[in-house]
């Protein structure tokens, strides 16, 4: 995996995830940008990103790729933070029976293969 | 300046295991040689559309070498890739070099193998077309990104999952009287729902099938058709493009298709019509929920009111807006580079009167095709000579 992701997915294991806000237009995505997909300002700024989430959408994946292979059926998850930026990550601790859209989640990341790490989706306790 | 088609041809699209893709991308160029007076000579470009070749045939540097195979070693030539749109970017390509005034004749092909390889590695060089870090590396697959927008689709909209399948059972209907297509078969909704779970509630016959196939279009200034006494099939009335963040999660919404949207606005313009005056259209229907979003992205349907087309009928080949009478990507394959110009090879026939499933004055045709899960997108308006 890049470095870049690396250092993404160790903010969020040390629980400082952050994200890029747009000084211009105060559009938020995720890293690595030099320049703002809604407005193309380069003043872009890290800001600390909530770990807390809701589902808009998530999927029973049954075929997959080699990387992934002997591992289905699992099940990702597309979240919108609080923030308003979306990231997809593996539910975890639970079934697809168990969520529904709206449901809220709480981000994590945990290694995949000890070499690369995941992004995944708990739900949230409250 | 306008654009003509001169003739337009694709080989069978399905599995083709003895062949290879510069066997398969010459022999629908011969087809469509057979019928213009254009000869290899004439081409001033040849431009192709593949997505996984550098992949499954471990072939880059495609266009020269189809160039070659076209009997035009000496002709500019390129390869274009943008994923599921490579063909329909390549026409866009091609159509634009000819408006340009820089070439007269150009041969927009597009190709590809794929079944020469297993199901794990066709759905690895496939998840090539999304974002590597945020999506594949996830786990999340291609026909899970399209389930993600299936599921918040069903979910704004109130649809039923049989309401997803009455799409592939409308284009595998289609695709039973289409000799070019894969699946000749009739499929029940109950089939469709109880197929092979890929990513829920995505299943087998949702989906579109591992192809392959080469389609070619010969595209030629109206001054070089006129020049030549040529008989031309169909006029390119107008293009659209736009694109779109790669990455489902970044885009702005993802019960529609933004980027098919704004490529549509432009080709309608473009062609100065609206969807009103579309006659019949081939559209990307990778997945069942993908002809649906179309038929909303081109505005033959409000938001939420695209299942309608195949539940109701309307968009069957005797309804009033017949799509895919191809069999689509669903029913009749989809060996990715080469269907966005399958689809203007489809269309074109429509527009000739020659279509094993005619519409009835035919007039003006639409093509949507979509790269990835929606982050290109190009839309072609055809009319008929
Ligand atoms: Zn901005």
């Amino acid at each position: 995996m890049p470095a870049w992701f690396d250092a993404f997915t160790d903010a969020i294991a040390s629980g400082d995830q952050q994200y890029l806000v747009c000084e211009t237009c105060g559009h938020g995505t995720l890293p690595p940008r030099q320049l703002c997909p809604a407005c193309g300002s380069t003043e872009l700024t890290q800001e600390p990103l909530s770990e807390r989430g809701e589902i808009l959408s998530f999927t029973e994946i049954s075929v997959t790729i080699p990387k992934f292979h002997g591992e289905t059926p699992y099940t990702v998850v597309l979240a919108e933070l609080d923030e308003g930026v979306s990231l997809t990550g593996q539910l975890r601790d639970a079934t697809p029976d168990d969520i529904a859209i709206g449901d809220k989640v709480v981000l994590g990341t945990e290694p995949h293969d000890n070499e690369t790490a995941l992004i995944t989706f708990q739900q949230a306790e409250d | 300046m306008g654009t003509k088609i001169a003739s337009a041809a694709s080989t069978t699209y399905g599995k083709h295991p003895n062949s290879s893709s510069r066997e398969l991308l010459s022999e629908a160029a011969v087809k469509a040689f057979d019928e213009t007076d254009i000869s290899p000579g004439d081409l001033d470009a040849v431009y192709i559309g593949n997505f996984m070749g550098g992949l499954i045939e471990d072939q880059g540097h495609i266009g020269a070498l189809m160039a070659d195979h076209v009997g035009a070693r000496e002709a500019a030539s390129v390869r274009i890739e943008s994923a599921c749109v490579s063909g329909g970017a390549t026409f866009c390509q091609a159509v634009q070099a000819v408006e340009s005034g820089d070439a007269d004749v150009v041969l927009a092909g597009g190709v590809e193998m794929m079944s020469t390889t297993d199901i794990e590695h066709v759905t690895d060089a496939l998840a090539n077309a999304a974002d590597d870090v945020y999506e594949n590396e996830q786990g999340l697959t291609f026909p899970g990104i399209y389930a993600l927008m299936a599921r918040r689709y069903m979910h704004e909209f109130d649809v039923m999952r049989e309401d997803l399948a009455a799409v592939s059972v409308k284009n595998h209907r289609h695709a039973v009287d289409n000799p070019l297509a894969q699946f000749r078969k009739e499929l029940s909704v109950r089939e469709v729902v109880e197929s092979k779970p890929v990513a829920t509630p995505i299943t087998l016959y949702d989906a579109c099938p591992v192809s392959d196939g080469a389609s070619v279009a010969i595209v030629v200034s109206d001054t070089f058709a006129a020049d030549h006494g040529l008989e031309t099939s169909a006029e390119v009335l107008g293009t659209g493009q736009s694109s779109d963040a790669l990455a489902l999660q970044d885009r702005a919404a993802i019960s529609r298709t933004p980027a098919a949207e704004r490529a549509a606005e432009r080709a309608y313009e473009n062609a100065s019509v609206t969807a009103d005056d579309i006659d019949v259209a081939e559209v990307h229907d990778c997945f069942t929920i993908a002809e649906i979003l179309a038929l909303e992205a081109l505005s033959f349907y409000e938001r939420g009111e695209g299942t309608r087309g195949a539940v109701e009928g309307e968009t069957a080949a005797d309804g009033h807006i017949p799509v895919n009478t191809s069999g689509g990507l669903i029913g009749k394959g989809h060996p990715v580079g080469a269907t966005g110009i399958g689809q203007i090879v489809e269309l074109t026939k429509q527009l000739e009167g020659r279509h094993p499933n005619q519409v009835s004055e035919a007039e003006v045709a639409l093509a949507h095709n979509v790269g990835g899960s929606g982050a290109s997108t190009t839309v072609t308006i055809l009319g008929g000579e």
